[in-house]
This record gives C-alpha cells, structure tokens and sequence, in this order.
C-alpha cells in the first residue's frame, strides 16, 4: 500500500478518539450538571447576557422564517379597532400591560419577562405579530391564541397593535371604552392549514393532556383522567355512556350533564373540535 | 371436592366410567411395564451368556406367538368390556362396530331408552354447550340450558352428543373418556357417578379460537335436589314487578339480546345463542370461562370480545351504565 | 434511539421522584389482595398487572393505579374512599357501569391494597 495511506492514519485516529472523548465528556458534565440540580430554573436568576440574546435572536430568525408565507388583509375595516381593544383587554393587557396602564401581578413576576407591546409593534411586521399572537411562543408565558380566538379577530388584534404604538393614555382608555360594546369571537370552524393531519394540537391546546396520558402526544405522565390509549377497544365513556362518537362528544363538552360532580371541568369545546377530538380517539390504535 | 380433584383424570369420580379406564390404565401401565423388564432381561441374557440353555424355537413360539396372542386376546376382551361398560361404545358384536366405522347401518347405535332413565341432548357449539334434557319422549324444547348438566347420582344418564358446526369433543375426566361430537351424527355416552359433586370437562377436540375456553360442569346431586332443580329448570319468567327488575328486563329487550338468545315465557326466543331462562343458577358463565356473579355478568355483556375473542356475540356498545346494572340484575335474579 | 432516549428520560425521572402522598390501607393485604381480585374476577372488566385473564376493557386499566389522582373521576384516590368504591360502586357514583359486588370488608381493604401496589 502507498506510504501516505499509513502515515496519518495514526492522527486520524487520535484525532478521532479526542473528538469522541470531548462528546462523552460533554454528555457527562451536561448529566452531571442536570442530575445534581445546579442549574436554576427560578423565575427570579437573570439569564446570562448572551443567554438572553441568543433566545432573543433565536425568537426573530424563527418568527421571521414562519411567518414569511402570512399574508396581510386590511386592518383598516370598519370595527377592527374597537375588536382588537376588545381582546386586548380581554387577553393581553393582563401580562403586557398597555400605555400607563401597568400589568397585572401574574405578568410582572414572568422570565422571560412579556415584551411591551408597543414597542414590539413598532418595530415588528405585522405578519409577525399575528404569527406570534396566534401560535404563541414555547418555554415562555405567551400561549396560542388560535383555538381561543377566531382567525379574524387575531387580526382584529394586530390591528389594534400597530396602533398601539402611538396611543397615549388617554387614547388607550377611549378605545377601551369603546370595546365595551364588542367581543372578541371565538373560533367557529377548523382553519383548513391548521390540521394538516395534525388533530394532537387540538388536544394540547385544550390542555387535556395535562390531565390526560393521550395517544401519540408528549406530555406529561397524568393521572389525573384516566389514560386516553387503546380507545377504540374502550365500551364506556366515563364509566357511564357506551363509547360511541356521540357520546364522546357529549361528554367532552359537558361532563357534568353525563357525569354530575365529575372533575373533569367544562372548557367550551367547540362541536367541530369535540368531533375531531373523538374520532382521532377512536381511530388510534 | 377441590378444585384440583374436580377435573382430573387422575381422580375418577367413585362409580364413574373414569375408574374403569383408570383401572385399564393402571393394567395396561403395569403389564406393559412388568414385560418391558421380562423383554430386556431376556435381552440381556441373550446378550451375554455363552451358551443357550434352551431351544431357540420354544422361545420364539412361545414368546413371540403364544404369549401375546395369550395377553393380547385377553386385553382385547377386557378392553371391549370396559368400552361397554363405560357405554362408550354399544356392547354387541365387533362386526357392528366395523360397519359402524364406516357408516354403515350406524342408526342401529342408537338404542331406545331404558324406561325413566334421564336422556339429555348436548350439541357442541363455537364455542359453548346446547344442553336440553328429553323429559318426555320427544320432546327436547321444555327444558333447555347451556353450559352446565347436573344429573342425579347412582344413576346412569344417557348423553346424545353431537355438533351444529365443528367437531367438539365432550370431556369430563373425572367422569368419563372423550367421545367426539360430530356433525351429522349423534354419539352416546353414559355417565353416572356415586358421589355428588361438582365435575368440571372440556371440549377435547380443537374447534377454533376460542377453544381453550369451551368448559362445562356436570353436578351430581341427590335424587331430591335434582328433582327440585329440574322442575324450577322447565318453569318459565313472568315480567319483573319490582322497579330496578323491570328497568333490566326493558333493557334486555331494548338491545339486539333477543336476537339471539330465548327466555322462555317472555317474548325472547332467539336461537343463536344459549337458553338464559335460568342463567341466574348456573355455576359459571361463558362455558367454564367465567364466576357467575353481578360483576361477571355486566363485563360479559358490555365486553365479551375482550374475554372471547371471535365468539359469535358482539359487545353490547348501546347500554349506559345503569342499564348495563340494571339487566346483570335482572338476569342474575332468573334462577 | 427511541428506547434509549426513554431509558434515559425514566433514570432521571425515577431518580428525581421523591416524597409525595403515600397512600395505606389499614388492615389489607396486597398479596391476599391479588388472589381476591383474581376469584372476584374483576379482570372481566379491567385491566390489571399481575392478574392473569384480567383483559377486560369494559373500565378503565388499572395499571399504575397507585398513582391516579382520582377514583371514577369524582372523588380523591384515598384509602377510605377506594376501599367503599371497590365493594360498592354506585353509592359512590350513581349512574356508573360497575355494579356493587359482594364481597366482605377484608376482601375490599385487600384489593384496595393490591392497587395501591401498581407502581
């Protein structure tokens, strides 16, 4: 064989033995230091600075690559304003407050702390704010907004936020003033994009799976409700109606009207939801 | 009885079939072992003595041809003795088994009754037991149930055995040997026993899935406790008055269960399935499968293709939770 | 990779897990418990670990069952509770498939025993 085929294999090989040792010892002091508990996960600890902005940059480059696709409609329709107010008032101003109107205690006390809106909506496109609004942000407080509020009123809300920047005090407290007549509608119908094969989020954005253990979603491991795997083969539903999609759907809406003092609460389940719910239950396997 | 001596081969019932062929067995182990030794300590002395002591002939006539055409004959005779004796078989002539073998003349097996001896007709199903009792020539629909036989003792009772679908075999090991049900024939075996008791038997002949849960139990009892339990067995069920009663009684006949399944004196009068006018009594459910309780009873009928897969009765999937009470109720209470 | 990534998850976990409600049943048996869940033939409706033929699908699996917060969904999963539940099943929630069962008050403390043994 050619000399030139011997002579660095040797360093190939230790380099290829350092790497892997520099791994391992990776993995290690990663367990060492999750196994002990070292690292804070309290509200109250600063991140590092470079932390901070790493999540930060991280936040923008992914919002910016998902929300390219978004198209804008006009946010110049008659009501627009006075709905997005609406649910601001409602949903928002509870964690990011509003001009001179500061935030509730429960929005003070969060890492990451939520942005003042007004600022973000000064410097952020629209698209990105709906995009924000509506799938809201992991491992922070922001949640999803999708299953809780309907398509138009999300932009009904951007439209309120790009005038947020240049409200004043008194011209936040008009519009929530005028808000009063209006509500902030909650979805009717599934967004066609928002399945896309996909009925799990529907149970997560439900929070069932934080009482429930649930076929092929990540969660925690809940026993709360009873475990929702190998459904099909179940014959009843809470121990009371026999496991049909009907049924399923009546108990999902209204667990007091099948089962009286049931723990389980009532969270306004839409019917197109509800049906989506059971028929993913009853087809998993 | 325990449960161990309650289906064993190994503990035949006093006055039972089972202890001849216990007996024949026991012969047939001894003598085979007893000439096993003789065969292989001739053997032995063939192999390593220098010279024969005596005639090669006497000893291949005699050990080859006299000996067991001597045993032979005699196992033979005893055999058939005992065959007849179990009433597996008719006693009779050999050439009417062999016709028998291949079919022929085979209605001659059959023969009339004894005067007053208890008949009782069981077919083999997928996978359960149609067991109806002949109390009067003829008439094989007043008495019907599933599952179960009880018979009185010291006396013989007369089983017609046959199949609607495959062949099952009927085995009650501490009663009686196996004698096949097969459809498109009726064979007969005779039982009886001395000692009152529960006896528990299986199907014997593989049948399909749920084989292995295709159980029944034959109880023994006085003369007196079985009279009493057959003329409760030919009453019929007259509507519930008591509230909770009714509400399982509407709820049987709001379901599919009529489709199948016949309680005599109400307008249920299914035939796919067993008889449940006096399910209430019956020592086990789903042939052998299952305790005959409420609790047994409410998981049966909301889910019996989890404990039998494949059997011919779907899950119930249309009673809510107290109507699923209601009816193990009620049909516990047919007694 | 997903086995080992669940093996892994489990070592954490189970080494993280400390402390918590640790519910007793006075006066029961979880051995005796087995064998009287195995002739009551609770099986025929639940799923259970440890009891052979217990297939059925008619309730809830008991799996795990140390760890449910609640008992049919209505009522705190503690001793008391789960021992009347177990024997009587309708007083506790009336319109429920699971019938009452008779059984005696031992046989009852034994079983609620044994489920508290599902880890």
């Amino acid at each position: 064989m050619p000399s030139f085929i011997h002579k660095p294999r040797r360093k190939v090989v230790l380099l290829a033995a350092g790497a892997l040792g520099l791994v391992v010892l990776g993995a290690l002091s990663a367990s060492v230091v999750l196994l002990s508990g070292a690292y804070s996960t309290a509200a109250t600890t600063q991140h590092f600075k470079i932390t901070h902005r790493l999540l930060d940059a991280g936040l923008r480059f992914s919002v910016r690559s998902h929300a390219s696709g978004v198209k804008v409609p006009d946010l110049a329709r008659e009501g627009m304003l006075e709905r997005g107010a609406a649910c601001y008032r409602m949903h928002c101003v509870q964690c990011h407050g509003a001009p001179g109107v500061a935030r509730h205690p429960a929005g003070r006390g969060m890492l990451p702390i939520a942005s003042s809106l007004a600022q973000s909506a000064r410097e952020w496109p629209p698209e990105w704010l709906y995009y924000v609004t509506r799938k809201g942000v992991r491992m922070s407080g922001m949640p999803a907004w999708e299953f809780r509020i309907a398509d138009e009123d999300l932009w009904s809300t951007v439209a309120f936020l790009t005038r947020l920047p240049f409200m004043t005090h008194q011209d936040y407290l008009d519009l929530h003033a005028e808000s009063a007549d209006f509500s902030c509608r909650a979805p009717t119908e599934m967004r066609h994009d928002a399945l896309h094969g996909d009925v799990k989020v529907v149970f997560r954005q439900y929070a069932c799976h934080a009482c429930h253990r649930i076929e092929g979603i990540v969660g925690p491991k809940s026993r709360v409700g009873p475990p929702l795997v190998d459904w099909p083969r179940r014959k009843y539903v809470a121990g009371v109606l026999p496991n049909t999609e009907e049924n399923l759907i009546r108990f999902i809406r209204d667990p007091q009207g099948v089962s009286p003092h049931s723990l389980m609460p009532k969270l306004d389940v839409g019917e197109v939801h509800a049906r989506q719910m059971a028929r993913y239950l009853l087809a998993s396997e | 009885m325990s449960e161990a001596r309650l289906q064993s081969v190994l503990h035949a019932a006093p006055g039972s079939g089972a202890e001849l062929l216990s007996e024949l067995g026991i012969v047939l182990y001894v003598g085979a072992a007893v000439t096993f030794v003789g065969v292989i300590a001739l053997v032995l002395h063939a192999t390593f003595t220098r010279r024969l002591r005596a005639s090669t002939r006497a000893w291949v006539v005699g050990g080859g041809i006299v000996f067991p055409a001597i045993t032979l004959f005699l196992l033979l005779n005893y055999s058939i003795a005992v065959g007849s004796a179990v009433s597996a078989i008719d006693s009779g002539s050999a050439l009417r088994l062999l016709l028998d073998c291949f079919g022929i003349d085979s209605k001659a097996r059959i023969p009339p009754p004894a005067p007053g001896a208890l008949r009782i007709h069981v077919v083999g199903k997928q996978w359960w037991w149609d067991v109806r009792y002949e109390v009067r020539r003829g008439d094989t629909n007043s008495i019907v149930l599933a599952n179960e036989l009880r018979v009185p003792v010291d006396e013989p009772v007369e089983l017609l055995l046959s199949s609607s679908d495959v062949i099952h075999s009927f085995w009650v090991p501490s009663l009686a040997g196996k004698v096949d049900m097969i459809p498109g024939r009726t064979n007969r075996l005779v039982i009886r026993t001395s000692e009152p008791g529960v006896y528990r038997g299986q199907c014997a002949e593989y049948c399909g899935g749920q084989h292995a849960l295709m159980a029944l139990y034959v109880i023994a009892q006085s003369r007196a406790d079985f009279e009493t339990w057959l003329e409760r067995q030919a009453q019929s069920v007259e509507a519930p008055q008591d509230a909770l009663l009714r509400s399982g009684y509407d709820a049987f006949f709001k379901g599919r269960c009529p489709e199948c399944h016949a309680v005599r004196g109400t307008p249920a009068n299914g035939v796919g399935g067993p008889d449940l006018t006096h399910v209430g009594s019956r020592h086990s459910l789903a042939a052998g499968t299952l305790r005959n309780h409420i609790g047994t009873l409410a998981g049966w009928i909301a889910g019996p293709q989890d404990i039998k897969p494949g059997n011919a009765m779907p899950d119930s999937e249309e009673y809510t939770g107290r109507e699923l009470r209601a009816l193990s109720v009620w049909l516990e209470s047919l007694e | 990779m997903r086995a080992l990534s669940s093996v892994v998850a489990f070592a954490f976990v189970a080494c993280a897990h400390e402390g918590g409600y640790e519910p007793v049943v006075s006066g029961g048996d979880a051995k005796r418990g087995r064998q009287a869940i195995a002739e009551l033939e609770c099986g025929a409706c639940h799923q259970i670990p440890g009891v052979p033929g217990a297939w059925g699908r008619v309730g809830p699996p008991l799996a795990e069952y140390r760890h449910n917060v609640y008992i049919a969904g209505k009522h705190p999963n503690v001793p008391d509770v789960l021992v009347r539940f177990v024997r009587d099943a309708p007083s506790l929630a009336p319109d429920t498939a699971m019938p009452a069962i008779e059984m005696s008050d031992t046989q009852a403390r034994d079983v609620a025993a044994y489920l508290y043994s599902l880890e």
